[in-house]
C-alpha cells in the first residue's frame, strides 16, 4: 500500500524506501549490506504489494546489472547500498550512463576504504559515485539531511533519472539512514516519467529535446532496441572504431547534465550576506546549520545536490563572502571542486573542516574552526 | 533442390567441404568479390535433395554454414527457394 | 520466417572470422526459433562481452549487449520486469564461467524463465587467444604457451548440480541435435542452459595444430560420447571434459517451478 498523505515518525531509510514505491518504482535489486539493509527489508514486502518485483541477488553487481536489465523492460528501478557495494557496482554504473539507463541508486555511506566502519556514518563515496566508473560520465546525485530530505529527494531522484536517463544517486549516510524524525507527505507529488518512442505525453520529460536527451526505447515494443555499452550512433549501431561519433556520444552524455545544471541543482541557503560562509551537505551539515542560525556573522550553503556540482550557487555565496569554510566527513572530496569554483568567484580564502570517524562534526567543532580562521 | 552458395556471404572456410556426407561441395579455386576462394558446389546431383521438390533433408550445409550463405534452390523452375523454410526432415 | 527477417541486414555480414562457430550456432537458433513459433518482436536477446556476445546485434529484435559477465542478471532483470516477453541469453565460456560464474550458478539455482546458449570455444578469442576456464589441459594458448597447467571446467554439470531445469550439451557438429535442443529449450520454463563446444580456429586450433575449422570438426566428431556411455565408460573423465572427450547430450530435464511463477504477477495475495 501507498503511504498516505500526511504526518508520520519514520526512519530514513523507511522514508526513502516509501517514496521509492510513491514514485513509482516497480523492481529493486539488492543485496544486505550494513547501513541500507531496511530499505531491502522493508521493499520486499512493500513492492510486490504495489505490482512490483522485490529481487535478493547474489552481489551488488547482479544487483545493479538487474536493475538496469529491468529499467530496459519500462520498470522504474531502483537498488540499495553502501560503500563495498558501490565499488562492486561501478562497471555498471558507467554501463547505465553510456546506455542512459534511468536508475536509483541509494548508497547509505559508511566509513570507509574496504569494510572500515559499517555501522558509522560517513561522506566518503562522494567522489567514488561520480569518477568511479572509467571512462567521461555524468551522474546526479542527492545529499538529503533529514528524513523529510530523504523521501522527497528520493522522489526527485526517480523524477531526474526518468527526465535524464541517467544513474541517479541518494547519498545518504549511516546517520541519515538510521535518524528517526518527522515525515510530511504532501497531497500531491510530481511524478516524471521517461519519454517513450512513438508516444508523446504533457510530461516534463518531453521538455528535453530529443537530441540531448532521445526517447526510450522499451523492450518488447517493437522497436528493435539495440542497447549496448559499445560507442554507438543514434540509430544505435556499433562504431567502436569512428573517434567521431565517441566525441559526440560521450559529450552528449556529459552535456545532457552540466547543461541542465541549473534545473537539477538544489540547495538551502541561511544566512546569505554573511561574511563567512559554510558549506556543507548531509550529515556533516548539522553542526555548521546550528551555528549559522545563532551567529550572524556565519551563514551556511547546504547542498542538496552533490553531481553535477552546484556551481551557480556556490559561485553566487562566494562572490560576496570573505571566506568559506567547508565541511565534510571525508579527508576533503568535494572541497577541491568547491575551493576552485569559490576562488574563481573572487573569494579570498576557503578552508577546510573535515571529520572521519563516524560522528558529524558538532557545533562546538564548527566554532572552533571558526574561530581559527578569525570569523567569530 | 539444389544448394546454393552465396558469393557475397561465403568466407571460404569449407565447412560444407566437410560436412556434407555426398561431397557436393568443393574448395573454390576463384575469388569472390570479397576476396575469398568461396566454396562450390560442385556435384550437386549428389545431393539427397536432388529430385525432391519439398520435403528437405539432411541439410548439414545449410545449418552449419557460420555465414548463412547456403540456400536451397529448386532445380526444377529455376526459383530460389528460402533455404530456410519449415523442414520436417 | 526468411532467414534475413531475422537477422538486421544493415549489420551483415557479421565479424565473425571464416569457419567460426557462432555463425553455426546462429543458424541452428534461427531454425529453431522459427519452429517453435516465437516472434521476434516479444523477444529479448541479452548477451555479455565476447565473440558470441556480438549475436544479439545482429538479430532483428530488442538486443542488450551488457558488461562482461553479467548477461544473465540483466536478463534477470528484464524477465521479471517484464514476465511476458521470452529472455534468451548469448554467452561464451569466459563470459559465463569465469568472470560471471557467481550469476550463472545462481541463475540455476533461481530457475528464473530464462534460455541460456553458452558458445564455449576453449579460448578467450576476441582478445586473441588467452587460456579460458575451459581450455583443456595441456593445449597451447598465448597465455599457457608450454601447455595449460589448469583442469577444464564442465559448464554443463555445474549446471546440472546448481538446479537448471535444462541441460544440454552439443558440438557445432551436431547440428541437428543442436536445434532438437534449442527446441526443447525454447518450450520448456524455466533457466535452461545449451552448452555448444564450438570451433575457434583463428585462435584456438592455429595454435594447436588445427588451423583448418574442419580439422576442429574432426577433433569434435572423434571425442564426442554421449553422456550415458561416458558415465558408464570414464566416470573419472567426466570431470575432466574436453581433455580427452566431450560428453555431450541432453544431461537433465527438469521441471522445477520457475522464480516468477512462484511470486510474480498478482500472485502475492497470501502476503502478511
Amino acid at each position: 500500500m501507498n503511504i498516505k498523505p500526511g504526518e508520520y515518525f519514520l526512519q530514513g531509510n523507511e522514508a526513502c524506501m516509501e517514496a521509492a514505491v510513491l514514485a513509482g518504482a516497480k523492481f529493486f535489486a539488492g543485496y544486505p549490506i550494513t547501513p541500507s539493509t531496511e530499505i531491502a527489508e522493508g521493499l520486499a514486502s512493500m513492492l510486490p504489494e504495489a505490482g512490483g518485483e522485490f529481487l535478493q541477488m547474489e552481489d551488488e553487481i547482479a544487483c545493479i546489472s538487474a536493475v538496469i536489465g529491468a529499467s530496459w523492460g519500462g520498470a522504474k528501478s531502483i537498488t540499495a547500498t553502501s560503500g563495498p557495494g558501490l565499488s562492486l557496482m561501478q562497471e555498471a554504473i558507467g554501463y547505465a550512463a553510456m546506455t542512459e539507463t534511468p536508475v536509483v541508486i541509494v548508497d547509505v555511506m559508511r566509513g570507509g576504504p574496504s569494510t572500515g566502519q559499517p555501522t558509522r556514518a560517513s561522506q566518503g563515496d562522494i567522489l567514488a559515485t561520480k569518477y568511479g566508473s572509467h571512462g567521461d560520465y555524468q551522474v546526479i546525485a542527492f545529499a538529503p539531511a533529514n528524513v523529510q530530505e530523504m523521501f522527497d529527494l528520493t522522489v526527485k531522484a526517480f523524477n531526474y533519472a526518468e527526465k535524464y536517463r541517467v544513474p541517479t544517486f541518494i547519498l545518504s549516510d549511516a546517520e541519515i539512514g538510521h535518524m528517526r524524525g518527522l515525515l510530511t507527505v504532501p497531497n500531491e507529488i510530481k511524478i516524471v516519467n521517461r519519454k517513450e518512442k512513438g508516444i508523446r505525453r504533457s510530461d516534463e520529460a518531453y521538455d528535453v529535446p530529443d537530441d540531448l536527451v532521445p526517447p526510450f526505447e522499451t523492450f518488447g515494443k517493437g522497436h528493435k532496441a539495440t542497447v549496448t555499452g559499445i560507442t554507438h550512433t543514434a540509430k544505435a549501431r556499433v562504431e567502436p572504431e569512428d573517434p567521431t561519433i565517441h566525441q559526440q556520444l560521450v559529450k552528449r552524455l556529459n552535456d545532457k547534465i552540466t547543461n541542465n545544471r541549473r534545473d537539477i541543482n538544489k540547495w538551502e541557503v541561511i544566512g546569505p550576506e554573511s561574511k563567512t560562509m559554510i558549506v556543507s551537505y548531509g550529515s556533516a551539515s548539522f553542526g555548521g546549520r546550528e551555528v549559522a542560525a545563532k551567529d550572524d556573522r556565519v551563514g551556511l550553503l547546504r547542498l542538496k545536490s552533490i553531481w553535477p556540482l552546484p556551481v551557480e550557487p556556490i559561485k553566487e555565496v562566494a562572490s560576496k563572502c570573505e571566506q568559506l569554510l567547508v565541511c565534510e566527513m571525508n579527508l576533503g572530496q568535494l572541497y577541491w571542486g568547491i575551493k576552485r569554483v569559490a576562488l574563481e568567484a573572487g573569494c579570498k580564502r576557503v578552508e577546510l573542516l573535515s571529520k572521519i570517524g563516524g560522528d558529524p562534526p558538532s557545533p562546538g567543532e564548527v566554532r572552533h574552526k571558526l574561530r581559527e580562521m578569525g570569523a567569530i | 533442390m539444389r544448394p546454393e552458395i552465396n558469393l557475397k556471404h561465403c568466407k571460404a572456410c569449407d565447412i560444407c567441404v566437410y560436412m556434407c556426407p555426398n561431397d557436393c561441395f568443393s574448395r573454390g579455386v576463384d575469388i569472390s568479390d570479397r576476396g575469398y576462394f568461396a566454396a562450390v558446389v560442385s556435384a550437386p546431383e549428389k545431393c539427397f535433395n536432388h529430385g525432391r521438390t519439398k520435403k528437405l533433408i539432411c541439410e548439414l550445409c545449410v545449418l552449419s554454414c557460420p555465414d548463412q550463405a547456403i540456400s536451397w534452390k529448386d532445380e526444377s523452375t529455376g526459383d530460389e527457394g528460402s533455404g530456410n523454410e519449415h523442414q520436417t526432415g | 520466417m526468411d532467414i534475413f527477417d531475422f537477422y538486421r541486414k544493415d549489420q551483415w555480414p557479421h565479424v565473425f572470422c571464416p569457419g567460426c562457430g557462432n555463425g553455426t550456432v546462429m543458424n541452428c537458433f534461427f531454425r529453431a526459433f522459427d519452429k517453435v513459433g516465437w516472434k521476434l518482436d516479444n523477444t529479448v536477446f541479452v548477451s555479455g562481452i565476447g565473440c558470441s556476445s556480438r549475436i544479439p546485434l545482429y538479430i532483428n529484435s530488442d538486443a542488450i549487449h551488457t558488461t562482461h559477465g553479467r548477461a544473465i542478471a540483466f536478463a534477470t532483470g528484464i524477465k521479471l520486469s517484464r514476465p511476458e516477453l521470452d529472455v534468451v541469453v548469448f554467452t561464451g565460456d569466459g563470459d559465463l564461467g569465469a568472470i560471471g560464474g557467481n550469476h550463472f550458478i545462481n541463475g540455476c539455482r533461481r530457475n528464473v524463465d530464462l534460455d541460456v546458449i553458452c558458445i564455449n570455444n576453449n579460448i578467450y578469442g576476441m582478445t586473441g587467444g588467452q587460456a579460458s576456464i575451459t581450455t583443456p589441459h595441456e593445449y597451447i594458448s598465448t597465455t599457457t604457451p608450454r601447455g595449460n597447467r589448469e583442469y577444464p571446467f564442465d559448464l554443463a554439470e555445474i549446471a546440472v548440480a546448481a538446479g537448471a531445469n535444462y541441460v544440454a550439451r552439443w558440438t557445432t557438429r551436431h547440428v541437428h541435435e543442436l536445434t532438437k535442443s534449442i527446441v526443447a529449450s525454447l518450450n520448456k520454463k524455466g533457466f535452461n542452459f545449451i552448452e555448444v563446444v564450438s570451433q575457434c580456429p583463428t585462435n584456438f586450433g592455429r595454435r594447436n595444430k588445427m588451423a583448418d575449422p574442419s580439422a576442429l570438426l574432426e577433433w569434435f566428431k572423434e571425442s564426442s560420447v554421449r553422456r550415458d556411455k561416458a558415465r558408464a565408460a570414464a566416470v573419472d573423465h567426466v570431470d575432466l571434459n574436453l581433455a580427452g572427450q566431450i560428453t555431450t547430450g541432453e544431461f537433465v530435464s527438469r521441471e522445477r517451478e520457475c522464480y516468477h511463477e512462484r511470486t510474480g504477477g498478482s500472485s502475492h495475495g497470501d502476503g502478511h
